[in-house]
């Protein structure tokens, strides 16, 4: 009987020990509090980039050849996870149709292979890195992809008087997470390489946190109703970039992409 | 009261090159070919670098022919308060202009005014329009 | 040490009616001089001064009054609510769909060399210009010739500006916009949507085997004037309105370009940006512009999308070869 006490105890203790000394779970240690920017708020800023395939398909896709077999295996398409919640994007049966059109024209069709603007929210999930700038004028987005960028106003709303290509963004904060509503969107840019898109009244509500020194959280409720049955959400983390004196580059590729758009009015050899 | 269109002749002390005289105008259109067009709106692409007014034309023989205007750069008349609604569809239009050269119903719009002369555009009623570009 | 042509930038900043002598900008909460605000650029004011005028940095009080006199004609013409029906139509859009700027006094934006004009190509750099593309020369102001989308320039091809053809003021659309955050300036322009982050930390700049178009700039602090060095430019853009050169000239520089931009806030509403262009490969000597900015925080920067919209370079090279099937004929 005394055995049965002295090991009992002994197991309490050994839990108890575990316990104490075990690694901490996510869920303990939940309460990083980023460090503040200028503006009072959590500072998000810094240069991030996605480590997903989302810019190939936003849905669950099996590894499969690129559009170009001259390419070999530097076109093809890796595998890779949804980031969709739920799994599938909730197409209208029309517009379903409409994506399946895209992905068939998608070598001379993708927004991406002409060197246009990525729009929100591929801009966020380009394989290029991206920086983010707090400023008391509003939060900068500034993408390596050709240019393209948009700032984040942070006082009172202001309507888009025209539709764009990087939106018109209107931000706020809740508590530590920065929330972006994006609007007059022009309904040109795609979502992927593999044809997903939304039109003329999309609509995107953005969440961006950070839950340790080197990652973002990245949310992203999208809708139109005349593309999708419903609402619906991606999310993702994004990477900060640690290197040392860690920039943005160039990628201004227009240049490379004239052949593409305009080849077929070149003076032709000989005529 | 005639209304120069083109830009007042510069003394020495202007010397300006108006940005169109280096976008090559004539390159894209054919001054042999001037159009005189009435029509209605069917679209406004508020792009750059210029913004394109879809009109549709009633031609002599009955039928219609969309043709597309190319106007300035949407960011100015955004500044004036004109916003993507403020053109609305079924607005009629008359254009003067001159032809794509490569003979697609394209043209310029030098002059782009409502049935009665007005010309579109002008007369903005934004407040928050700087003294100086009004 | 500042150079002589920031106390030339002074004088002539002086010389122009309502500047105060001496300011001092507030600062940022971290502590940086306060440049933040919508800078737009006011058109007028010709890169070259006029030979006639001299070393004469402003305009008399004379040569002001004619100049704003042919302004109130012009913009007269713009703001006719009617076009006449006899109005004669030039190739272009619409006048009254610019942006003209109030006139100035400034007779160019050269400050250095004191007669306000280009200093000269250098021989190699002349030579370069004549035998460019087997002898057609850079490409320039449009001459005629479409064959591909290479006869045209980069502003046709809406490849991008470059850092002075973002700034320099032309008919429209001269939006700059100057935030600021700690260790960091960020130069925004309205065409092409060009956004550069400079960093103000010491780091040194990228290796010279990388080239960029807007080159790589790295910022510090003298006094309360923001000095940007820029370097590491590829020789594709042009230096010029529009990016484009001006007639006559293509604006052709070398790889070996080094820019420095000085931005002083003189007053509460007023900006100096003042650049030196230092190219001995291209011209004999450097240098220097100067471009007064005032604030206009009602002013948006609007998403100049150039290059997504450019239905124009379509158009241009199959109007070319429609007029060749038509020669043909």
């Amino acid at each position: 009987m005394r055995n049965l006490v002295h090991t009992t105890i002994a197991a309490g203790f050994a839990v108890a020990l575990l316990w104490l000394t075990a690694a901490p779970t996510p869920a303990q240690t939940a309460a990083y509090r980023p460090p503040r920017a200028a503006d009072g708020h959590a500072d998000l800023s810094g240069i991030y980039q996605a480590l997903n395939t989302a810019n190939w398909d936003l849905e669950d896709h099996s590894p499969q050849p690129g559009t170009m077999w001259q390419t070999g295996a530097i076109g093809s398409e890796p595998a890779g996870e949804s980031v969709v919640e739920g799994g599938t994007i909730p197409y209208k049966p029309a517009a379903l149709e409409k994506k399946k059109a895209n992905f068939a024209s998608r070598r001379t069709n993708d927004p991406e292979a002409k060197c246009y603007m990525p729009g929100i929210p591929r801009a966020n999930y380009m394989p290029y890195p991206f920086q983010i700038v707090q400023s008391p004028r509003g939060i900068m987005f500034v993408y390596e992809f050709a240019s393209a960028n948009r700032l984040v106003n942070m006082g009172k709303p202001e309507e888009a008087g025209s539709d764009t290509w990087m939106g018109t963004n209107n931000g706020h904060w809740e508590g530590n997470t920065l929330v972006v509503d994006v609007t007059g969107l022009n309904g040109l840019a795609w979502f992927d390489r593999a044809g997903d898109f939304g039109g003329k009244q999309l609509h995107v509500v953005e969440r961006y946190s950070r839950p340790d020194p080197y990652h973002l959280n990245y949310e992203a409720t999208i809708e139109d109703p005349t593309v999708f049955t419903r609402p619906w959400k991606i999310s993702m983390p994004l990477y900060r970039k640690v290197e040392k004196n860690a920039q943005l580059l160039e990628f201004k590729c227009v240049e490379f992409v004239e052949e593409l758009l305009y080849g077929q009015y070149k003076k032709q050899p000989g005529k | 009261m005639r209304t120069r269109l083109a830009i007042v002749a510069a003394g020495l002390l202007l010397a300006i090159a108006p940005a169109w005289a280096h976008h090559a105008f004539q390159a894209e259109f054919d001054s042999s070919k001037p159009v005189h067009l009435t029509g209605t709106v069917t679209d406004m692409e508020w792009i750059n670098p210029h913004s394109w007014i879809h009109i549709d034309v009633k031609n002599p023989d009955g039928t219609v022919t969309n043709w597309m205007v190319e106007c300035g750069s949407p960011n100015i008349m955004l500044r004036r308060g004109f916003t993507k609604r403020s053109l609305e569809v079924g607005t009629e239009l008359t254009i003067q202009g001159y032809q794509a050269k490569n003979g697609t119903n394209r043209a310029n719009g030098s002059s782009v005014t409502f049935k009665d002369g007005k010309k579109l555009f002008v007369g903005g009623s934004n407040p928050d329009i700087p003294p100086d570009q009004k | 040490m500042i150079p002589r042509v920031a106390f030339l930038a002074l004088a002539i900043w002086l010389s122009l009616p309502g500047q105060t002598k001496t300011w001092a900008p507030p600062k940022t909460p971290w502590g940086d001089p306060d440049l933040q605000g919508m800078w737009p650029g006011n058109m007028g004011v010709p890169l070259q001064r006029p030979e006639s005028l001299g070393t004469r940095t402003t305009l008399t009080d004379a040569e002001f009054a004619q100049k704003e006199a042919q302004a109130r004609k012009q913009a007269q013409a713009d703001n006719e609510s009617t076009a006449a029906s006899d109005s004669k139509t030039t190739i272009g859009p619409p006048s009254y769909w610019v942006e003209r700027g109030t006139p100035t006094r400034q007779t160019s934006l050269i400050i250095d060399p004191p007669n306000g004009r280009l200093p000269p190509l250098t021989a190699e750099e002349q030579k370069l210009r004549k035998e460019a593309r087997g002898g057609k020369g850079f490409p320039g102001e449009w001459r005629g010739q479409a064959d591909s989308f290479d006869d045209l320039n980069i502003y046709y091809r809406c490849i991008t500006r470059g850092v002075l053809g973002s700034i320099i003021p032309v008919v429209y659309n001269n939006g700059n916009e100057i935030l600021q955050a700690p260790g960091l300036v960020v130069m925004r322009n309205e065409m092409i949507h060009e956004t550069r982050v400079i960093p103000l930390d010491g780091r040194p700049h990228l290796s010279p085997s990388i080239r960029q178009y807007m080159g790589d700039s790295r910022g510090h602090w003298e006094g309360s004037t923001l000095v940007i060095e820029t370097t590491n430019f590829t020789d594709q853009d042009a230096i010029g309105s529009n990016g484009a050169g001006y007639p006559g000239d293509p604006g052709h520089h070398s790889v070996d370009l080094k820019l420095t931009e000085r931005l002083t806030r003189v007053d509460a509403d007023s900006l100096n940006y003042q650049a030196t262009i230092d190219d001995p490969k291209t011209w004999t000597k450097p240098w220097t512009i100067l471009i007064p900015l005032h604030r206009n925080d009602r002013y948006q920067l609007l998403e100049y999308a150039c290059h997504e919209g450019n239905i124009a370079m379509g158009d241009i090279l199959s109007g070319a070869r429609a007029d060749e099937r038509k020669e043909a004929k």
